[in-house]
C-alpha cells in the first residue's frame, strides 16, 4: 500500500475510537473504554512503524516516487472558484519520524493510563468520567497526527486548534476542582494569544503568497525574495520589521503559544493540574513539540530578522525557566519547567539555524520527558497523590524500576555522554549540536570559503571583480568555512553579492543553488551576540543540577515522611511503559533518527533567506546535498573542540553539586537558600510573571474598562433617564393643569369618558392579544413560523389572490352599477 | 440522474422544516438551539446551492455569505448558551416551558 494511504488511515483510527467512545463510551464502561482507545493508537503505531521501516529501507528514488504519489493523491477540500484549497498527506522523513514518535509515545502513555486511571476517582456527580478521559486522549491523538501530516497551513491551523481544544479538555479533566478548571482556561486563553499571531501569519501567507500549501508558499517566497516583489516590495513596517519578517514572526507566535515560549510560557506549569499521563502526553511529548515542528515546517519562510527573534525568545525562555526549576518543590512542576527549558533549547536551535539538531533534540526529548513524566505519575500514584518532593525520599527501595528508569531519563536530559569518545545518550548529542551551531553563529560568522591550508593565497590570486571586499570580509571574520575543496570558484563575486545586492535579475526560483547560494545567504545573516551563546552554556550546567535534585530528593536518602513511604508501591501496568520508554531513550541516541531528520533537511535546499547549519557533517556534500551549511573545521576553531571543555562534563559537575547539597536531606539547601537573600523567593514566585499578567491584563482591563463603563452608565444611561424624567415633568405640569383643573363638569366627564373608553378598549385588546403571549418560547416560534408561512403563501399565490380580489371587485362594481341603474330608473319614473 | 438545483432546495427545505419542527416541539433549551442551527444551515445550503448554479459557479459570494452565517451562528449560539446558563441558575432546569414568567 502507498504510504500516504497508510498514514491517512493511521490518522483516522483514533478518530474512530473517539467517535465510538463519545457515543457509546458510557455503555462500554471501565476498563473496556480504555482498551478501545489503547488498541486504536496501538494500531496506528503498528502502521506508523511499518511506514518507518519501509521508509528507512527505501532509497532516494523510491522515496521520491512515494512523495510524488502522495502529492498526486491530493484532494480539493474547498473550491472558491478562483483558488482551490488542496490537501494531501505531506510525506517526507520528518513526517514519518514525527508520526512514529507520536504514535509510539502515545501508545505507551495510553497503556500507562490504563493503570493510572484504575486507582483514580473519576466520578463527578455520580457519573463516571473514565470513558471521557480515553475519548479525549483519542481525539488528541487524531488532532496531533493530523497536524503532523498536514501539507497546508490552513489544515495545520485547524488541527492546531483541535490540539488546543484537547489540551483544554484534558487539563480541565478534574473540572469540579477550581484550580483545574482555572488552569484549563489559562492554557486556552494564553494559547489564543499566540494563535492570533499565527492566524495573522497564515493570512499574510495567503494574501501575499496566494497559497496555503507549504512547499508552494516556500517556492513563491523564494521568487519574491529574488525579485524583490510581493512581500519584499511592501514598505510596511512595524517595530522596525518588514512585512516578510512580520509574517515569519506571526507564524512563530503560534509556536510561542503551543511550545510555551516566553512570554506565553505561563500556562504550561499550571497545566500540571491535569492527570499525569496527560502531562506526559501533551506537555512533554507531543503538543508542545508541535510548536517546534511548526517552526521546522515554516523555516523556509523566515527572514534573518525573524530567525533572530526566534533565537532571542528561545534563549530567554531556556534561561529563566531553568532558573525557576531549581526552586520548585512539586515533582511535576520541576518537570514542567525543565520541559520549558528544553523547549527553549529547541526553539533557540531553530533560531540559530540548527534545524537538524533542534528536531533531533525534539525526538530525544519526547522519549525521555515522557519517561520522566510517567515516572513521576507512578510516584504520585504510589504515594497517594503526594507531589511534594520534600516529603518523599528513599523511595528507591519501594519503587526500584521507577527509580532506575527515572535515572536514565535524568541522565538523558542532563546530557550524559563522554566527550571525545562519541558516546552518550541522545540528549547529549542533540544539545551539543545546538550549542555547536550557536558557537559557529557567534564566533565563526559569517562563513567564508576555505580551500585547504593555503586557501588564503589562492583567494587573493583568484580573478575576481571585487577582491578588496572579499579580502575585507576575510580579514574581518578571520575564519574559514570548509566547502568543496575543488571549487574555489569566483568567490569574490559571491561575496560581493553577499553584501546585499543579490536580489536582482533572478527569474522564477532563481539563483545558483548549493554551496554558493548558501554562502551568500549566510553572509547576510547576523552574527549571534555572545550572551546568546553563553546563556545556553550556563544553563547546560543548571539542567543536570535540578534534575539530579529532583531524583535524589524523591528516590534517595532517608524517607522524610513515614506515611508517604509506607504507602509507596508499584504497578506493572505503570512500570512496563517506563521500561519501554527507557529503552527508547537509549535507542534514540543512536543515529537512526538523526539520519532521518538529516534526510528531511533536503527540503531546505531552496531556502532563500536563511540557512540551516548541520552540526555534524564534515562537508557540504554530506550536509544534505548542499541544503545546509557545515561547521568550521579549521584548527582551533572547531566548535566541537571548544564545547568539549566548555560543556562536555556539565552533566557530571551539575549532578555532583546537586548530590553534595542534597545528600543529607534539605538542611544544607535551606542554609544556602537563606544565604542567597531574596533571589530564591523571586524564583519561587516564578519571577512574578503571573503577578504581572494579573495586574496588567486582568486588573488593568478592569481599571480601564470600569471607569468607562461607569461614565457611560452615569452620563449616558442615567442622563437619558433623567432627561426623560425632566421632559415628562414639564409636560405633566401643563397637561396636568389642563386636565385636572375642574372648569366645567362636562369637560371632566368627557376626559374621563375618553380615558375610560381608551382603558376599556385597551383592556379588550389586551385580553385578546394576551392569549398568544403565553410566555412560552415554543408558542412564539410556532406563531412566527406560521405567520411566515402564511406570508409566504400569500406571496406565492399572489396572482390567485389578486384574481380573486378582481373578481370580487368586479362583482361589487356590477352590483353598484345595478343599483345605480335601478335608482336611475326609479328617478326617471318619479320624474314622469 | 444528475443532481440539480431543485435537489439542493428540497433538501434545504426539508432540513428547514425539521429545524422549525424541532424548535416547536422540543422543550429542552439545547434542543431548541439545535433546531436553530438546522434552520441556519438549511439557509446555508440554499446560499451555496444558488452560488453553485449561478454564473457557472465561479462567484464565491454565496459561499462567503454561508461562512458569514456560520460565524454569526457561532456568536448566536454563545449568547444563547449564556442565556440558558442563567436560565438554569434561576429555574434549575432547561425546560423552556417552565420559564413563562413573561406571559401576558
Amino acid at each position: 500500500m502507498e504510504y500516504h494511504n497508510t498514514l491517512a488511515i493511521a490518522v483516522l483510527i483514533p478518530l474512530v475510537s473517539f467517535t465510538i467512545l463519545a457515543l457509546f463510551g458510557h455503555r462500554i464502561g471501565k476498563p473496556f473504554a480504555g482498551y478501545v482507545a489503547t488498541a486504536a493508537i496501538g494500531l496506528s503505531c503498528v502502521l506508523a512503524t511499518q511506514v518507518l521501516v519501509g521508509w528507512v529501507s527505501a532509497d532516494d528514488e523510491v522515496r521520491r516516487q512515494l512523495i510524488d504519489n502522495a502529492y498526486e493523491s491530493r484532494v480539493t477540500w474547498a473550491d472558491f472558484g478562483v483558488d482551490a484549497i488542496q490537501v494531501h498527506v505531506k510525506l517526507d522523513s520528518l513526517t514519518v519520524l514525527m508520526f512514529f514518535m507520536v504514535t509510539f509515545v502515545s501508545f505507551w502513555i495510553h497503556f500507562f493510563s490504563l493503570g493510572y486511571m484504575e486507582g483514580h476517582s473519576d466520578e463527578v456527580d455520580g457519573t463516571s468520567k473514565y470513558h471521557r478521559f480515553f475519548a479525549y486522549l483519542s481525539l488528541f491523538c487524531f488532532s496531533m497526527l493530523g497536524l503532523v501530516v498536514s501539507s497546508s497551513l490552513l489544515f495545520l491551523f485547524i488541527f492546531w486548534e483541535l490540539v488546543g481544544l484537547c489540551s483544554y479538555l484534558l487539563i480541565g479533566f478534574y473540572f469540579d476542582k477550581k484550580f483545574a478548571s482555572n488552569a484549563a482556561m489559562k492554557a486556552f486563553i494564553v494559547n489564543r494569544v499566540g494563535d492570533v499571531g499565527f492566524l495573522l501569519g497564515v493570512m499574510l501567507v495567503f494574501l501575499h503568497l496566494g497559497t496555503f500549501d507549504l512547499d508552494q508558499a516556500a517556492a513563491r517566497f523564494a521568487t519574491q525574495f529574488h525579485n524583490g516583489t510581493g512581500l519584499f516590495a511592501s514598505d510596511f513596517t512595524l517595530f522596525g520589521y518588514g512585512l516578510a519578517t512580520l509574517m515569519g514572526i506571526g507564524l512563530f507566535c503560534g509556536a510561542m503559544g503551543k511550545s510555551a515560549q516566553f512570554p506565553l510560557h505561563v500556562w504550561l506549569p499550571d497545566a500540571m493540574a491535569g492527570p499525569t499521563p496527560v502531562s506526559a502526553l501533551i506537555h512533554a511529548a507531543t503538543m508542545v513539540a508541535a510548536g517546534v515542528s511548526l517552526v521546522a515546517r515554516i523555516f523556509r519562510l523566515l527572514t534573518p530578522e525573524a530567525q533572530m527573534f526566534i533565537a532571542v525568545i528561545g534563549c530567554i525562555t531556556l534561561t529563566i525557566t531553568a532558573l525557576i526549576a531549581i526552586v520548585q518543590t512539586d515533582i511535576k512542576k520541576v518537570l514542567a519547567y525543565s520541559t520549558l527549558s528544553q523547549l527553549g533549547y529547541m526553539i533557540f536551535g531553530m533560531g540559530v539555524g540548527a534545524w537538524v539538531a533542534a528536531l533531533f533534540h525534539l525526538m530525544t526529548h519526547a522519549f525521555f520527558k515522557a519517561l520522566l513524566f510517567l515516572g513521576s505519575g507512578q510516584v504520585i500514584e504510589g504515594c497517594h497523590h503526594e507531589q511534594d518532593i520534600r516529603k518523599m525520599g528513599g523511595l528507591r527501595r519501594k519503587m526500584p524500576v521507577t527509580c532506575w528508569t527515572f535515572f536514565i531519563g535524568v541522565l538523558a536530559i542532563a546530557g550524559f555522554g563522554i566527550p571525545t569518545l562519541h558516546f552518550g545518550l541522545g540528549g547529549y548529542f542533540s544539545k551539543d549540536e545546538i550549542l555547536a551551531v550557536a558557537y559557529e553563529r557567534a564566533f565563526n560568522w559569517p562563513p567564508t570559503i576555505e580551500g585547504e591550508s593555503d586557501a588564503g593565497h589562492a583567494a587573493s590570486n583568484a580573478p575576481s571583480p571585487s577582491t578588496e571586499s572579499a579580502d575585507a570580509t576575510m580579514a574581518a571574520s578571520q575564519v574559514r568555512l570548509i566547502s568543496h575543496p575543488e571549487t574555489p570558484v569566483a568567490r569574490g563575486a559571491i561575496l560581493a553579492d553577499a553584501t546585499g545586492a543579490s536580489t536582482t535579475e533572478h527569474e522564477e526560483h532563481a539563483g545558483p543553488t548549493g554551496t554558493e547560494q548558501k554562502l551568500r545567504i549566510a553572509a547576510a545573516m547576523p552574527v549571534l551576540p555572545a550572551w546568546m551563546y553563553w546563556l545556553p552554556i550556563i544553563i547546560a550546567y543548571v539542567t543536570p543540577f535540578y534534575m539530579m535534585r529532583c531524583w535524589w530528593l524523591t528516590f534517595c536518602g532517608k524517607p522524610r515522611d513515614e506515611h508517604v513511604y509506607e504507602h509507596a508501591h508499584e504497578n506493572w501496568k505503570m512500570w512496563l511503559p517506563l521500561v519501554v520508554l527507557a529503552g527508547g531513550t537509549i535507542f534514540c541516541s543512536f543515529f537512526v533518527f538523526r539520519n532521518l531528520i538529516h534526510d528531511a533537511a533536503g527540503v531546505l535546499a531552496d531556502a532563500t533567506a536563511v540557512v540551516a547549519i548541520d552540526g555534524e557533517a564534515a562537508s557540504i556534500a554530506e550536509a544534505g546535498d548542499g541544503a545546509m551549511m557545515t561547521l568550521s573545521h579549521g584548527p582551533g576553531r572547531s566548535p566541537h573542540d571548544a564545547l568539549t571543555w566548555q560543556v562536555g562534563f556539565a552533566w557530571v559537575i551539575g549532578m555532583f553539586i546537586a548530590w553534595l547539597i542534597y545528600k543529607d536531606g534539605l538542611a544544607l539547601a535551606e542554609r544556602i537558600k537563606r544565604a542567597c537573600g531574596p533571589v530564591p523567593r523571586w524564583l519561587e514566585q516564578k519571577l512574578y510573571f503571573d503577578h504581572i499578567y494579573d495586574n496588567v491584563f486582568v486588573v488593568g482591563t478592569v481599571s480601564i474598562v470600569a471607569p468607562i463603563a461607569n461614565a457611560i452608565d452615569k452620563f449616558i444611561v442615567d442622563g437619558a433617564a433623567n432627561a426623560t424624567a425632566f421632559v415628562t415633568r414639564v409636560s405633566a405640569f401643563f397637561t396636568g393643569r389642563q386636565l385636572d383643573m375642574p372648569v366645567r363638569k362636562g369637560d371632566i366627564g368627557l376626559v374621563d369618558w375618553i380615558v375610560n373608553a381608551i382603558a376599556k378598549l385597551t383592556m379588550l385588546l389586551g385580553s385578546w392579544i394576551r392569549r398568544p403571549q403565553s410566555g412560552r418560547i415554543r408558542t412564539y416560534i410556532a406563531l412566527t413560523a406560521g405567520t411566515a408561512a402564511v406570508a409566504l403563501l400569500c406571496v406565492l399565490f399572489s396572482d390567485v389572490i389578486v384574481a380573486v380580489c378582481e373578481q370580487i371587485k368586479a362583482g361589487f362594481n356590477q352590483l353598484l352599477a345595478g343599483d345605480s341603474v335601478v335608482a336611475a330608473q326609479s328617478a326617471t319614473r318619479l320624474g314622469d | 440522474m444528475a443532481v440539480g438545483l431543485n435537489h439542493y432546495l428540497i433538501l434545504a427545505a426539508f432540513i428547514f422544516s425539521l429545524g422549525i419542527l424541532c424548535m416547536t416541539i422540543k422543550r429542552n433549551a439545547i434542543g431548541i438551539l439545535i433546531g436553530v442551527e438546522l434552520v441556519l444551515n438549511a439557509a446555508n445550503i440554499n446560499l451555496i446551492a444558488f452560488s453553485k448554479f449561478t454564473d457557472g459557479g465561479v462567484a464565491p459570494a454565496g459561499q462567503l455569505a454561508a461562512v458569514f452565517v456560520i460565524l454569526i451562528a457561532a456568536a448566536e449560539a454563545a449568547i444563547a448558551i449564556a442565556i440558558f446558563m442563567n436560565f438554569y441558575n434561576s429555574f434549575q432546569t432547561v425546560d423552556v416551558d417552565r420559564g413563562d414568567e413573561l406571559r401576558g
